[in-house]
């Protein structure tokens, strides 16, 4: 039983390292986009601050977010959770509303489209279409 | 001289116990008629140290085997008296049956002023032997005070009972002191003073256990005398306050010390003296919120709140709620005497909590720190009662239905209870609980403006005689304000450096801003829950967010932790109030 425990923590603890890695990895990209395009440098433990705060903030939305849907009655994350999230930074806000209704805009053409050609088939399509465009969003 | 047996050494020639008896030709046998509780105390005392000493005291004294044999004899005999009398009695329960006596039988002869209560008497004999016996040790000198008694009993007899029973009593204080108290009580008054410097063993337990247990300590005329002095003062500075002016305020500062006197001995005495009973009921409740207030002791500002009112009506629940603490009982005494006042003076109608209130005041002045607190608590709820600005529905409510219950609180006798603004409660949400007044009952703000400046606490006071606002749309703007302006007095406070006005005036930003967002995320999380009232889950989820309330902290323990049962009086009607809570001035 402790050997199992220890186990599944010693791989659950692997897992965040290499969730961590691939943090670590996107940031380190994005940031030296931002240093070629403002011509400024970012020193590595720059980058391993922010991957470090990007990850803990994931953990933190991640939390928030299910605690969102749960108080909305849902057992699913929704867009709404993610503007509740994102309520804070105005910005960012607009700029989730904006995409969301491009998406939700995108969605109705598409399923118009495809009502036409076959409903069963759209209907499965542009859901895991709207469910990877919101994961790829959010 | 006698040995380490003093007893026996000291007295007039060191002979033993039943010897000097014999001499003074007094029947009065030291275990027989005096009072059965100074006898077995005597006897205790003697028996334990006779039986201690008396081995030392055998080789030690001079005295003849047989006068030796005769007091091992007594001693024996005394101690199975003693036994047999006090059995109760041990060895480290013999001060306090001495005290218990000493309080039961003397209390004019008080161990503060040993002097004045007797009179002056044999003082060199008593000194003489003080000094052989302090030299042998305290407890030798046990014995030599034991001896004094035996000799004054026969002389003592005669003139009465009561006389007799003082001196032993007195001579017991003595006894108590560590030194011998020979013959006469003044002697003993004498030496008692002598004994503390010389024998401490006694004279120390009494005073802490007096001070460590101010509720059992029976000292009624220490108590009064402070009790009176400052009360005298407060009421002074109160009645002066109040509204009209001289007339009616002889009348009850007059009859105040009185009142207080009655009032300092019947905690929960519902009988006050000339005072409405009425007044009574007011009694718990300020009192029980005043402990509510001391216990939170927030800040001096804290003030009793609108629920109070509920407090008001029948005496049975106030005296439920008052209960609760001991600063109840001891803030009530303080509470009666300035709501009696207040009551004489007859300006406000309902004026429990300002009687309260006023009594808060001078209870600042007393040493109770709670008292005072709760004082404190009251006597700026009073002054908000002026202010009247803004009001509370439900206060108002609330009020009404007290006034119902009340009957005697329309009466201008009782001090009725005027809603208090708790002022600064620690938490965010007490803040709503200080627009808490009822403003109708309250028709008095001029007296309580006058009192207002006998508080040291808020600068915001001052400001409140001068307005005469109605609650109305100032009242919207206003709260928000003064408010904030409470937090940033509070912030002030607890920094404990002094703070420039921009510094506060930023402080009061952020607190704004603060509040603000808090409230639109509460507004969001209820839509978000397709709502338009906000529910406790959106509070738990806020605080979860603020991470207050984690997987290890629920909302409840918080609230336990956060909003005691004993500020329900201040909790419960800012809950029902309906939403309309406004800030106090």
């Amino acid at each position: 039983m402790e050997e199992d425990d220890g186990a599944e923590e010693q791989q659950r603890f692997s897992y965040r390292q290499r969730l961590k890695a691939a943090v670590h990895y996107t940031v380190g990209c994005l940031c030296e986009e931002v240093a070629l395009d403002k011509e400024t440098q970012f020193s590595k433990q720059a980058i391993a601050a922010i991957s470090e705060v990007t990850f803990r903030q994931c953990e933190n939305f991640a939390k928030d977010l299910e605690m969102f849907a749960r108080h909305a009655k849902r057992s699913t994350i929704n867009t709404e959770d993610v503007k509740l999230l994102a309520r804070r930074s105005n910005s960012l806000l607009k700029y989730i509303t904006e995409k969301n209704e491009e998406i939700a805009q995108f969605n109705l053409e598409r399923k118009a489209k495809k009502k036409k050609k076959s409903e069963d088939e759209n209907k499965n399509s542009t859901e895991q279409a709207e469910a990877g465009v919101v994961e790829s969003e959010n | 001289m006698g040995g380490a047996g003093g007893f026996w050494v000291p007295g007039p020639e060191g002979k033993g116990l039943q010897a000097k008896i014999s001499d003074e030709g007094s029947s009065l046998h030291p275990l027989l008629p005096p009072p059965c509780i100074i006898q077995s105390c005597w006897s205790l005392h003697r028996a334990q140290r006779a039986l201690l000493e008396t081995p030392s005291s055998r080789r030690l004294s001079s005295q003849t085997k047989t006068t030796a044999r005769r007091r091992s004899q007594r001693i024996r005999s005394i101690g199975k008296l003693a036994h047999v009398q006090a059995s109760g009695y041990l060895e480290e329960q013999t001060p306090r049956t001495l005290l218990k006596n000493i309080l039961l039988t003397a209390p004019e002869s008080s161990i503060v002023m040993p002097k004045s209560v007797v009179k002056p008497g044999p003082a060199p004999q008593v000194v003489q032997p003080s000094s052989r016996e302090s030299s042998r040790g305290s407890l030798e000198l046990q014995l030599p005070e034991l001896e004094p008694p035996t000799t004054l009993a026969p002389g003592l007899l005669a003139p009465g009972r009561r006389k007799q029973r003082l001196r032993l009593s007195v001579f017991q204080e003595g006894m108590d002191k560590g030194l011998p108290l020979s013959q006469e009580s003044r002697g003993n008054a004498d030496a008692s003073s002598l004994t503390s410097s010389l024998n401490l063993t006694f004279a120390t337990p009494l005073q802490p256990q007096s001070v460590q247990r101010p509720g059992l300590a029976r000292r009624p005329p220490t108590r009064r005398a402070v009790d009176v002095g400052a009360f005298l003062q407060d009421l002074r500075d109160t009645s002066l306050a109040l509204a009209p002016p001289g007339e009616s305020l002889t009348a009850p500062v007059a009859t105040l010390p009185t009142d207080t006197v009655l009032e300092d001995t019947q905690p929960f005495s519902q009988p006050l003296v000339g005072r409405s009973p009425s007044v009574h009921h007011s009694l718990p409740c300020p009192s029980h919120s005043g402990a509510e207030d001391a216990e939170r002791a927030v800040s001096h500002r804290t003030r009793s709140t609108g629920p109070r009112l509920q407090n008001n009506s029948p005496g049975k629940p106030a005296q439920l709620l008052a209960g609760k603490a001991e600063v109840d009982a001891l803030a009530m005494n303080f509470p009666n005497t300035s709501s009696s006042i207040f009551g004489e003076v007859g300006v406000e109608p309902l004026q429990d909590g300002v009687g309260g209130e006023a009594e808060e005041r001078t209870e600042k002045s007393l040493s109770m720190s709670k008292v005072k607190e709760a004082a404190r608590a009251r006597g700026s709820a009073r002054a908000q009662e002026p202010e009247g600005h803004t009001q509370v529905t439900e206060a108002e409510g609330s009020q009404g239905a007290i006034e119902t219950k009340e009957p005697e609180g329309s009466s201008g006798d009782c001090p009725t209870s005027s809603r208090r603004v708790s002022p600064e409660l620690a938490s965010s949400t007490p803040e709503f609980l200080q627009a808490k007044r009822i403003q109708g009952l309250e028709p008095a703000p001029p007296p309580s403006t006058a009192v207002l400046p006998s508080e040291p606490l808020e600068p915001l006071s001052a400001r409140l005689p001068p307005r005469a606002r109605t609650p109305g749309p100032k009242a919207c703007q206003n709260p928000y304000k003064t408010g904030l302006s409470h937090y940033a007095k509070l912030f002030s406070f607890y920094a404990k450096m002094p703070m420039e006005k921009k510094a506060l005036e930023m402080v009061e930003k952020c607190l704004d801003k603060y509040f603000q967002h808090l409230c639109d995320d509460l507004e969001m999380f209820a839509a978000h829950a397709g709502r338009k009232t906000v529910r406790p889950e959106d509070l738990e989820l806020l605080m979860r967010r603020q991470g207050l309330v984690t997987d290890q902290v629920s909302l409840h323990v918080l609230v336990e932790r956060h909003l005691p049962l004993e500020y329900r009086q201040l909790l419960i009607p800012c809950a029902f109030s309906g939403n309309s809570v406004f800030p106090a001035q």
